[in-house]
């Protein structure tokens, strides 16, 4: 089993966004609070991307949407897929799996951030044509999101507990 | 086998998320119609054969329970599977449904996975 072996991990950090086609590495994003973790998998070219984004629109800050697009979902998203079409996937073959928008530090959820990362994210996707093939979103615990390009197997572990998205 | 569609609901927003939701899970379209009202699917059924219907129940003039009632009552139209989207999540309102004989109740909001589900399910069963 391809999982049994060491996987070289790509750290994915906030408002980061990574895509690999290297079969011995997978793309981690740890700590996903209220950011939302975003892979899409390509399982024709076995191409995986992930972006960490931490706020929903990317209005707020024009300078750090500029330097930084991966921060923000409204941005960072349509520009990871662009990637991934530019690599040579195809929007039909995307699978698109998406962890986090949870109510951490927010627990009377004034800002409602996680939530309105999910928000633009469904409307992102909507308006790109895409489905999401699964999602493990809201609560209040902190996640990390793993996506093994060689199998594009995705894994959010969360409280001590690992599950397959 | 390409279908035909229809999709009744007095609301353009939500007939067009259908129509967009079809054609992004990639079913085989041949055409997709649209009625406003229960009645305007009543006569277009009148006009051209349909595989699947999409109805909402509350409507104006012919609500959708009506529109079913009747197209159950009709040889030609009552073998049409239907799949309601509706607002009303009464248990008595889905219970009359699923008496009438309709596929699927959804109940909105919706979303276009869940409506891939159910369209996926129907497919492959019909």
């Amino acid at each position: 089993m391809a999982s049994k072996r060491r996987l070289k991990t790509v750290v994915v950090g906030i408002g980061g966004m990574a895509i690999s086609d290297s079969p011995d590495e997978s793309l981690v994003a740890h700590s996903l609070g209220s950011c939302l973790g975003v892979t899409f998998y390509d399982p024709v070219l076995k191409v995986g991307g992930m972006a960490h984004c931490m706020l929903p629109l990317s209005r707020i800050d024009k300078e750090k949407a500029k330097a930084k697009p991966g921060l923000f979902v409204d941005i960072g998203v349509p520009k990871l897929i662009e990637a991934m079409l530019r690599r040579g996937c195809r929007k039909k073959n995307l699978v698109a799996r998406v962890a986090g928008a949870a109510r951490v530090m927010d627990r009377a959820n004034f800002f409602r951030i996680g939530e309105r990362n999910h928000a633009v994210f469904r409307k992102i996707m909507w308006k790109n044509g895409l489905f999401i093939r699964a999602e493990d979103i809201g609560g209040d615990q902190a996640r990390t999101l793993r996506l093994e390009i060689e199998t594009g197997r995705v894994v959010v572990q969360s409280e001590g507990r690992e599950r397959e998205l | 086998m390409a279908y035909n569609i229809l999709i009744v609901d007095d609301s353009l927003t939500a007939r067009t998320f259908i129509a967009r939701t079809l054609q992004m899970a990639e079913v085989p379209l041949s055409q997709v119609y649209q009625a406003r009202n229960g009645q305007e699917a009543l006569d277009l059924l009148q006009r051209v054969w349909v595989d699947l219907v999409f109805a909402d129940i509350n409507m104006p003039t012919v609500n959708g329970t009506e529109m079913v009632r009747q197209m159950r009552a009709m040889d030609l139209l009552k073998s049409i599977p239907v799949i309601i989207i509706s607002t009303d999540r009464s248990a008595q309102r889905m219970a009359e449904m699923r008496e009438a004989g309709v596929q699927a109740y959804l109940t909105k909001p919706i979303t276009p996975e869940d409506l891939k589900a159910v369209v996926e399910r129907f497919l492959k069963s019909a």
